[in-house]
């Protein structure tokens, strides 16, 4: 690329990186490396951001992710997390009804680890 | 948290008197309003006024010392609330009275230390848990609280939101503190 192409993408840049040619196509190389990597990285960074807030707003209503996800999988609903964190900023309501049908879908593991150790306790009187 | 964006519909001009063929010239958001649900939200600057944050209380008395910092951090952080945002403030203010009576477990009341360095060689000062609860007991929880909050610009601007007090009472009544709400169980100190 020439020297002009280089400087216009140098704009913003801290010191010499923005005005001497040997410096900036250095700087300049490194930071299309940079959006090459980050262009794939935002994907990622913006799913983790929508997990973090759908966990925080189903922990509202004493549901964690997990075990949300789960009911939702369970039920067949297949609304992606963009969705879901939207819903649960923006509409409130909808999203309560949505953690009340994945906990009838799916209780949690309190329950199922009170079944098992009642089971074991069945067992062990059986004796 | 509910956001309050009751009409999404900000329109800066009555997009119905213009004639079909010229709709073209105006963007997307300006005839339905902007879009929420193909964009991932970002707060505004209204979202985040620290005028409008609410304050918590919470009592450290007898409270173990690592599950209190971690509650704190949480809601100083914001991450309890639904808009979090790692790269915004949108957290809570948070109230420590009497964290002279703060408590933890096993023997760390004598065998925890607190180490600093001066920066010159041989300026390392210990001392231990008892030591600088005799001496300045807010620095515990403060210290504490500060390892669980980010490392940078926003962690340094939200630890200013920690105010951490030795005796039962705190300058802040005019912002009415409610109690901070603590989902631990084994966060209180059974003897």
């Amino acid at each position: 690329m020439n020297k002009d192409k280089i400087f216009k993408l140098a704009k913003g840049f801290r010191g010499r990186a923005k005005n001497c040619i040997r410096i900036a196509r250095e700087r300049v190389e490194k930071a299309l490396q940079y959006s090459y990597r980050d262009r794939r990285n935002k994907k990622r960074d913006m799913r983790s951001l929508w997990i973090q807030r759908i966990n925080a707003g189903t922990r509202l209503h004493g549901v964690n992710y997990g075990n949300f996800m789960h009911g939702l999988m369970k039920e067949n609903i297949q609304l992606n997390r963009k969705v879901l964190s939207e819903i649960s900023m923006h509409e409130p309501h909808s999203f309560k009804a949505l953690v009340d049908i994945s906990r009838t879908a799916f209780p949690g593991n309190k329950s199922s680890v009170v079944l098992l150790e009642k089971k074991a306790f069945q067992l062990f009187y059986e004796w | 948290m509910a956001l309050l964006c009751g009409s999404t519909s900000v329109r800066s001009q009555d997009l119905s008197v213009v004639p079909l063929d010229e709709r073209w010239m105006f963007e997307e958001s300006e005839v339905n309003g902007p879009d929420i649900w193909n964009k991932t939200w970002y707060p505004k600057a209204a979202d985040h006024v620290n005028t409008d944050k609410p304050w918590y209380i919470v009592d450290a008395t007898d409270k173990i010392l690592g599950r209190l910092a971690s509650t704190i951090a949480i809601h100083i952080r914001g991450k309890n609330l639904a808009t979090y945002t790692p790269s915004v403030d949108m957290g809570a203010f948070v109230i420590v009275v009497n964290a002279d009576k703060v408590a933890v477990s096993g023997k760390k009341r004598t065998q925890k230390l607190y180490r600093r360095h001066s920066g010159r060689p041989g300026g390392m000062k210990v001392e231990t848990f008892a030591q600088l609860q005799q001496r300045i007991p807010e620095r515990i929880i403060e210290h504490a609280v500060r390892g669980m909050l980010p490392k940078g610009r926003l962690g340094r601007k939200l630890f200013n939101h920690l105010k951490v007090y030795k005796g039962s009472d705190h300058p802040h009544e005019a912002q009415k503190p409610t109690e901070l709400p603590i989902r631990d169980k084994r966060i209180q100190m059974t003897r």
